[in-house]
């Protein structure tokens, strides 16, 4: 039952023989196998490290660059908003110096105004006190002598007064 | 059935063979290239059916391999995983109705415990050389003595750990198939889920044994 022959040998060679047969067919391919889907598990994650970082950094430049444009804007705000302020005060300025000007061209115009109006009330007084004179003194004069003689007793009167009336 | 403990042989070459044992083994070396092949055939990145359970075994059995031999022994890796499909293969084997497991001859779990010893006395002295043959004279010369035994020991207890249990496996299936009435197989049937898993785990014991002695010899002494 125990007893030991040539099949020793023969399983050894054998056994042998299914390791290499094994080798071959099975554990070759297999080791393969396994090697490339490491190498292709270590690519894929490597590979979705890249993608992180790439999106990561695509993130910030965006950020950045939103950054920047905030500033840029705020800035071409300011900017605008100065302007009008200057605009707005130059108008302003401008409205008042025409105001002042207009002030002053509606001064000169009552100024003229009152000048004419004084010359042509004294010429009305002179011919008023023209005749009269002639009612009072029934004679005849000469209109041009007439007109000297009135003016001057005018200019006598003070010059800023008709009658009693502050002008 | 046959009568147990008689094989019939067969003379070749002025040698004798047992004829049963060859014919089993092919059988069970057919049986594993098969599953292999067909597990192999058609390799996929992402593994279904029966790739993934070869591949988990290969996976398994590397790991063994790397974490007992070191990376040094990874060319014995193929060696192993031989092994351990192969044996478990012939232990199933005997479980069959009108088969009988290649390893219940002696023959057989002693060439290959012989073939193992072998391999790690030639891989011990080709990578450590005088190193190696040094380390039997440990601590002391005298040591020696005991360290042959325990040399020549290895490959006895392995064989006959292996031909023992499963040899005890067949011869009492046998047994109670005899005894017990047909009509009653709950015995056998237990017996039978006993048996397999004995054979499992004697593959795997002379498979871990193996891969121990290995690394005795591979590995470097100071790892």
């Amino acid at each position: 039952m125990i007893d030991l022959n040539a099949t020793l040998l023969a399983q050894m060679l054998n056994f042998l023989l299914l390791v290499i047969l094994l080798r071959a067919f099975a554990y070759k391919p297999i080791v393969k196998m396994l090697k490339e889907r490491e190498d292709k598990i270590a690519n894929s994650l490597k590979q979705a490290d890249d993608d992180a970082a790439k999106a990561q950094a695509t993130l910030k430049e965006y950020q950045d660059q939103l950054a920047t444009a905030r500033v840029k804007a705020q800035d071409i705000m300011d900017k605008a908003e100065k302007r009008a302020n200057e605009e707005h005060e130059t108008s302003i300025q401008a409205t008042k110096t025409e105001i002042e000007q207009m002030k002053q061209n509606a001064q000169q115009e009552i100024q003229r105004e009152r000048a004419q109006a004084v010359e042509k009330l004294k010429s009305e007084v002179i011919a008023l006190s023209v005749a009269a004179a002639e009612k009072i003194v029934s004679k005849k004069i000469d209109a041009d002598e007439n007109e000297v003689l009135i003016k001057e007793f005018i200019d006598q009167l003070d010059k800023d007064k008709i009658g009693d009336l502050p002008c | 059935m046959h009568e147990i403990g008689v094989r019939e042989t067969v003379q070749f070459a002025g040698l004798t063979f047992n004829w049963e044992t060859l014919v089993m083994t092919w059988l069970s070396m057919a049986i594993v290239l098969f599953i292999a092949i067909l597990a192999t055939r058609n390799l996929k990145m992402v593994p279904t059916g029966a790739q993934n359970i070869v591949e988990a075994l290969i996976v398994w059995l590397r790991e063994q391999v790397n974490t007992n031999l070191g990376p040094k022994g990874e060319f014995l890796c193929p060696l192993i995983v031989t092994l351990f499909l192969f044996l478990i293969v012939a232990n199933w084997l005997g479980l069959v109705p009108t088969m009988a497991s290649p390893t219940n001859d002696l023959n057989t779990t002693f060439g290959l415990a012989l073939l193992i010893v072998l391999i790690v006395h030639v891989l011990g002295l080709y990578m450590k050389g005088m190193h190696y043959i040094k380390h039997f004279f440990q601590p002391f010369p005298i040591f020696v003595v005991i360290n042959v035994i325990e040399e020549v020991a290895k490959p006895i207890t392995l064989a006959f750990r292996l031909f023992g249990n499963i040899l005890a496996g067949e011869i009492l299936i046998i047994i109670l198939l005899k005894l017990v009435p047909i009509w009653m197989p709950i015995p056998s049937v237990i017996w039978l889920a006993f048996s397999i898993f004995i054979g499992g785990v004697q593959a795997f014991i002379f498979t871990s044994l193996s891969m121990a002695y290995l690394a005795n010899a591979v590995k470097d002494s100071e790892e």
